[in-house]
């Protein structure tokens, strides 16, 4: 905690607001009524100009996150590690975490750049461009905005030259989808000059994923505003959507502009960016607080704790998935949900090898009417291999057999059936195997007696 | 049964060609007036003609092609690979089967072998002969220890290879529309195959022609331009079956010179070439036997003589329906693999490889096809082909007569006529079509809807800038007028793409207009089960319209026009429908102009003044369905009408007439309704033999007749636009001076008009041929058309027209 606020206090006094940045020309409000609007300054590079704004916010402050949390970001999610096919082995562990490791630029919370980008439209390809490139850093305890805003596409060059050298300050990028939109996109703009290089980056943490899986259950949807509003507390941090721009209009305002139309609309735009770059700095330090070992659980959503359970037990951290799952049915999680999360906490018990445990849950799922009959295969390997118990086993392959089969032929869809087809043969085979065992462990006599049997039939 | 087996293995041992004589003599003997086989030709035999390697081939790579039992080369292979050594741009032009696909990739397999970073696209028409080629490359590759990258990339590729190919590739092979929407518009991801880019390979080449040629010349220009951003000037090798204009539509489509390259050193088989007509079965009406029928029966004929066969036919209604009569003919013998099949586009890919692997191992004995196996897919060497129906040119003829033959010893290909007038004309003109006159293949790259379209595109992929020109056409001005309708904004010097959409989403290179009606069964669940497109819809699935589809008849109950959909009933009935549409054309420009015979009339051959012009321009077609009759089947009967309210279709187009001067009309000694009908009549015919002479679809050519605006007196003056009475309804009130159109059916027209203009002539020529050798007495469908639709004397008052125009023509 000490060294948390030694941080901050170094980091105060070094970094003014507005230091380290280049000075802008002020705009002359007759001959550009646009950077008057907007409030920006013109900025200038060997390229030409493109106007800049900047803005400094106390809120979100800074939270410094802890090397933990920034590794599990980044460490590749193995997707489901708990198999949702019953009876398949759960995958491996991605075998090398090393990526995970938390060293150099990113670890070094001054390094990232928080970034969002206003587009001419969603449909990508050459086409497109970014006419406004959000970027925001921490400063002086509080964020460092700044707004790149092209007043033609002819300024194009100049506004990638200073996002490439702001990058090249602060290589560790943080978006909001990102990965799929925003940085492809930039990319092929650099591309597209075949002059600036696209700048490396020291790595992406790419909010969506974490966000989706974290709160999709709880929100439905994930939309950063909604976060804002249902997660990160809105009202706290000066977050007013009052008013904002609907995202889906943006490119005919930027258009409309162009083609000399009102610049109004832009000014709701700017703001609109302004407040998606704080959203996504807020999100940043909630996420990493959740993911936090040492993070308190006690105040979270149930649902949000079996989000983050799901979450951690996918990035390889069974232990402490368990204990929020956990959590999560003792704070109380929806009816609906509990037969789901009890299940995971019987998959995450077998796989510590915590077999009687496991067992014990299952016992209590095998009459759910939905995942019942994978707590009856999962008893049925149980009594097989650990208590070998064959009867039971038996007992329970055919409840869950008669179970497979008092499903019906409830989907259309072909592979749905072959699925079902593959699983109802495998269940005869572990039955046939059971079969045999039970015979095979009584005396001989009793086997030649099947055999006969067999051959009388 | 030991009969029967020992039967088959001495016929076995006979050659092939013995029982390909021994059908051929069953077939003369019941052509006792030598009307139904109308030509018989055999084709010798032909040496190959060889050549060393050239000596720049890399060791490795020869080595790896001697591997493959390739020691020598072809001569023309051995030329094609020099010149595209010497950094030319080739058009390769030769017949099936005769190794070209070594002509592109000996030499660019070896600048990749030379040179790690070079790169090739190869463009197919479909991705059917994509994945062809690439087990013949991936066969070399392994012979070069898989140094090579090679890979497809299609609607197929799966996603999460698609960033490997990219990055991994040496040569993609992918199709035009993929290239058109997948790969230019995302170019930056391509910047290493763009930076590097050194050869592009066309193949099939002759299938862009007309719209989607037109289209492919836009796509190329966008892929040159990009290729020049990313500072690669690539050079193109396209390959052709035999056309009369390959370096022409080569140069046209890739605008720049191209050497062409016609040689053929490949070996060839004796080959017996033999035009079927079925007989006829009513001389009064013109009608013969079912073709289809006829065709089984030859193929059924080859098949008992242990020949493997393969039949064509021109739709995919026929090859079900020969298919089921073949295996009618041939049973399955139990416990063994089905030895008749069918193949086409609805197959599944793996049921189309092992056809093909079926066929080339012999297992398969017969198969059936449309004009999917007349690609270049290998399917290795068969004994004989049989056509039901001319598939539509003479290109397309020789490329599916080339499936026989490729390796044996000798071969058959029998081409079945069907009664169009069209199969009518080649059957009885022999000499036309072994005369070694192919047709010519056109296309219009600067149709203005085209080319906007493309444009955008372009615009969309890159700015366009300001002394930009788009394959040589001046665009400024469809930039500022394409600023102002919102999808461009200049900036700076340059045009800038201000749209939301992905422009080449919304284009397809198919056809002009990507609107298509969707059908749907509304008799159980609902279910879609086709699409027309649009033109068609009007006339096909129009309401209370009998729609057949899949041998099934439907009868249409709503056709919702806003949402392009048209609901359908099973039906079981007695008649069909066909749609009275209502045509008018004007004259909005005229492009050239002149009165026939040259030098005025006055003085002319008779000393009548018999005058007739040829204009070509373009024009105005609207055209309306108005009603639709019901006619009976087999009778033909008009059992009925209807009448419809459909919005009329209005088109900008080019066009090609013919003015006939009424001094003209008047010297024929017919009454009115004979005249009309006769001009009806000859425009039929002369609407065939156009689609004829163009290797177009008969579908892309539309046919209308409208007065001419009266002011003749003035020569070579431009008619001024006239609003006409119309129609092509016959019993109309007599024209005066009438105009016999032929014009482009799609919008913006795509270059028919100017090349018929020129061939005016033999156009004439040979309509006046069609008719005078049609056997029926007063019309059929083979000529002037079926002979209840037109007046008694209509086919000889056709002729008579004819010949005034010919022999002032023979006269000038």
């Amino acid at each position: 905690m000490g060294d948390k606020f030694s941080r901050l206090a170094a980091l105060r006094p070094a970094r003014g607001a507005r230091d380290n940045l280049e000075a802008l020309r002020a705009p002359d409000g007759d001959v550009d009524p646009l950077a008057r609007l907007l409030g920006a300054g013109i900025a200038r590079n060997h390229y030409g100009e493109h106007l800049s704004i900047r803005n400094w916010f106390a809120t979100p402050e800074f939270v410094e996150p802890t090397g933990k949390a920034l590794e599990l970001l980044l460490r590749k999610s193995s997707g489901p590690q708990v198999a949702l096919n019953p009876g398949s082995n759960p995958r491996k562990r991605p075998a090398s975490q090393g990526e995970g490791h938390v060293c150099g630029a990113m670890g070094d919370p001054e390094r990232w750049l928080f970034l969002d980008t206003e587009t001419t439209g969603l449909a990508g390809g050459t086409g497109t461009y970014a006419f406004l490139v959000g970027l925001a850093w921490w400063a002086s305890g509080g964020l460092q905005i700044e707004q790149l805003f092209l007043r033609d596409f002819s300024e194009e060059h100049s506004l990638l030259q200073q996002l490439a050298e702001r990058i090249a300050e602060r290589p560790v990028l943080v978006t909001f989808n990102g990965k799929t939109f925003d940085w492809p996109l930039l990319e092929n703009r650099f591309t597209m000059t075949r002059a600036i290089q696209a700048p490396k980056l020291a790595a992406h943490f790419d909010l969506l994923h974490p966000a989706r899986a974290l709160w999709k259950l709880r929100l439905g949807s994930v939309r950063l505003m909604d976060l804002e509003r249902e997660v990160l507390g809105a009202e706290r941090l000066g977050l007013h959507r009052f008013g904002d721009v609907a995202s889906a209009l943006i490119p005919q305002y930027y258009f409309d502009y162009l083609r000399g139309g009102s610049p109004d609309p832009l000014a709701g735009v700017v703001k609109h960016n302004q407040m998606d770059l704080r959203g996504l700095a807020a999100l940043l330090g909630k996420i990493c607080s959740l993911l936090d070992e040492q993070g308190s659980l006690e105040e979270e959503d149930p649902l949000d704790l079996f989000g983050l359970s799901r979450f951690l037990e996918r990035r390889g951290e069974p232990e402490r998935a368990q204990a929020a799952c956990s959590q999560a049915l003792r704070v109380g999680l929806p009816g609906e949900f509990r037969p789901q999360a009890r299940r995971e906490l019987a998959l995450l018990a077998k796989r510590k090898g915590d077999w009687e445990r496991a067992a014990e849950i299952w016992h209590e799922l095998a009459g759910d009417s939905k995942g019942g009959m994978e707590a009856c295969e999962q008893l049925a390997i149980y009594y097989e291999r650990r208590r070998k118990d064959f009867d039971r086993a038996l007992e329970f392959t055919q409840l869950a057999l008669m179970k497979l089969e008092r499903q019906g032929w409830v989907s259309r869809d072909p592979l749905w059936h072959a699925r079902r087809m593959r699983h109802h043969e495998k269940l005869m085979c572990r039955v046939e195997r059971l079969r045999h065992r039970i015979n095979g462990s009584k005396s001989a006599p009793l086997l030649e007696k099947a055999a006969a049997n067999a051959g009388a039939r | 049964m030991a009969s029967n087996a020992y039967s088959l293995a001495r016929a076995r041992q006979s050659s092939t060609l013995a029982r390909v004589n021994q059908v051929l003599d069953g077939f003369a003997s019941r052509d006792r007036d030598g009307e139904i086989l109308t030509a018989v030709r055999h084709f010798p035999a032909r040496e190959a003609q060889w050549a060393e390697f050239p000596e720049w081939v890399r060791a490795d790579l020869r080595a790896a092609y001697n591997a493959k039992g390739i020691q020598r080369l072809y001569s023309h292979q051995a030329a094609a690979a020099q010149d595209v050594h010497a950094g030319k741009n080739v058009v390769i032009v030769t017949p099936t089967a005769s190794g070209k696909t070594l002509c592109y990739n000996l030499p660019v397999l070896n600048e990749i072998l030379e040179n790690d970073d070079a790169r090739a696209l190869y463009l197919f028409p479909t991705k059917a002969l994509a994945q062809d080629q690439l087990a013949e490359l991936h066969d070399l590759n392994t012979r070069l220890a898989n140094r090579v990258g090679v890979f497809t990339y299609d609607g197929d590729t799966p996603s999460d290879a698609r960033k490997a190919i990219r990055e991994k590739s040496h040569i993609v092979l992918t199709n035009p529309d993929m290239l058109h929407t997948g790969i230019l518009p995302h170019h930056t991801r391509w910047t290493r195959v763009f930076e590097n880019l050194r050869y592009i390979v066309i193949d099939e080449l002759h299938t862009y022609r007309g719209v989607f040629g037109s289209h492919l010349c836009n796509v190329l220009r966008r892929l040159r331009r990009i290729a020049r951003f990313y500072g690669s000037k690539p050079q193109f090798i396209c390959c052709s079956a035999t056309i009369a204009n390959p370096g022409e539509l080569a140069s046209r489509l890739i605008e720049g010179e191209v050497e062409v390259l016609s040689g053929n050193g490949a070996p060839a088989a004796e080959k017996t070439f033999v035009f079927y007509n079925p007989p006829v079965m009513n001389r009064a009406l013109g009608i013969r036997r079912s073709y289809i029928n006829e065709g089984s029966r030859v193929a059924q004929e080859f098949l008992k003589h242990d020949l493997q066969t393969m039949v064509f036919a021109n739709s995919r209604l026929h090859t079900e329906l020969i298919l089921t009569y073949l295996r009618q003919a041939n049973p399955q013998q139990p416990g063994r693999p089905e030895t008749i099949r069918g193949y086409r586009g609805g197959y599944l890919p793996n049921e189309r490889r092992e056809i093909e692997r079926g066929l080339r191992e012999g297992r398969i004995r017969g198969v059936v096809t449309t004009s999917a196996m007349e690609l270049g897919i290998d399917v290795g060497s068969l004994d004989t082909v049989v056509m039901t129906g001319y598939p539509g040119t003479i290109a397309a003829t020789w490329q599916r007569a080339g499936r026989a033959g490729r390796r044996s010893g000798s071969s058959c290909a029998v081409l079945v006529a069907s009664s169009a007038p069209l199969d009518q004309f080649i059957v009885r003109h022999p000499d036309y079509f072994f005369g070694n006159s192919p047709e010519h293949a056109f296309i219009q790259p600067d149709n203005l809807e085209i080319l906007v379209n493309h444009l955008k595109c372009a615009a969309f992929e890159l700015p366009i800038g300001p002394r930009e020109k788009f394959g040589g056409v001046d665009v400024q001005d469809l930039c500022s007028r394409l600023a102002e309708a919102g999808y461009l904004h200049r900036a700076g010097d340059n045009y800038h793409w201000t749209h939301e959409a992905y422009p080449a989403d919304t284009i397809s290179l198919r056809s002009v207009t990507s609107d298509n009606f969707v059908i749907i069964d509304i008799t159980g669940a609902p279910q879609v089960i086709g699409e027309v497109d649009f033109p068609s819809a009007l006339t096909t699935v129009h309401e209370k319209a009998i729609y057949l589809h899949g041998g099934q008849q439907y009868h249409v109950e709503h056709l919702d026009f806003k949402e392009r959909k048209a609901y359908v009933k099973q039906v079981n009935v007695d008649y069909y429908t066909d749609a009275i549409r209502y045509t008018q054309v004007r004259a909005l420009e005229v492009a050239a102009t002149e009165r026939l015979p040259r030098g005025g009339g006055d003085q002319g051959p008779r000393g009548l003044g018999l005058c007739h012009w040829r204009s070509h321009g373009d024009v105005l077609v609207r055209s309306q369905v108005v009603g639709f009759k019901k006619i009976k089947f087999f009778t033909n009967e008009n059992i009925g009408a209807g009448q419809l309210e459909l919005p009329e279709n209005e088109m900008h187009t080019t066009s090609y007439w013919i003015t006939l001067e009424r001094a003209l009309l008047e010297s024929l000694p017919y009454t009115i309704s004979e005249r009309q009908s006769a001009m009806l009549g000859m425009l039929f015919a002369f609407a065939s033999v156009a689609t004829l002479l163009l290797m177009c679809d008969g579908r892309d050519l539309g046919a209308a007749i409208g007065e001419r605006p009266p002011a003749p007196g003035a020569e070579g003056e431009e008619f001024s636009p006239v609003r006409l009475e119309d129609a092509v309804a016959a019993g109309a009130k007599e024209f005066f001076e009438p105009n016999l159109y032929l014009y482009d059916a799609y919008p913006g027209g795509i270059g028919f008009s100017e090349p018929l203009f020129r061939a005016h002539e033999l156009l004439l020529a040979k309509t006046r041929e069609l008719i005078q050798a049609c056997p029926c007495e007063a019309g059929c469908p083979s000529c002037v058309g079926p002979a209840g639709d037109l007046a008694p004397k209509a086919k000889e008052a056709a002729l008579a027209i004819l010949d005034r125009l010919v022999s002032v023509e023979a006269g000038s």
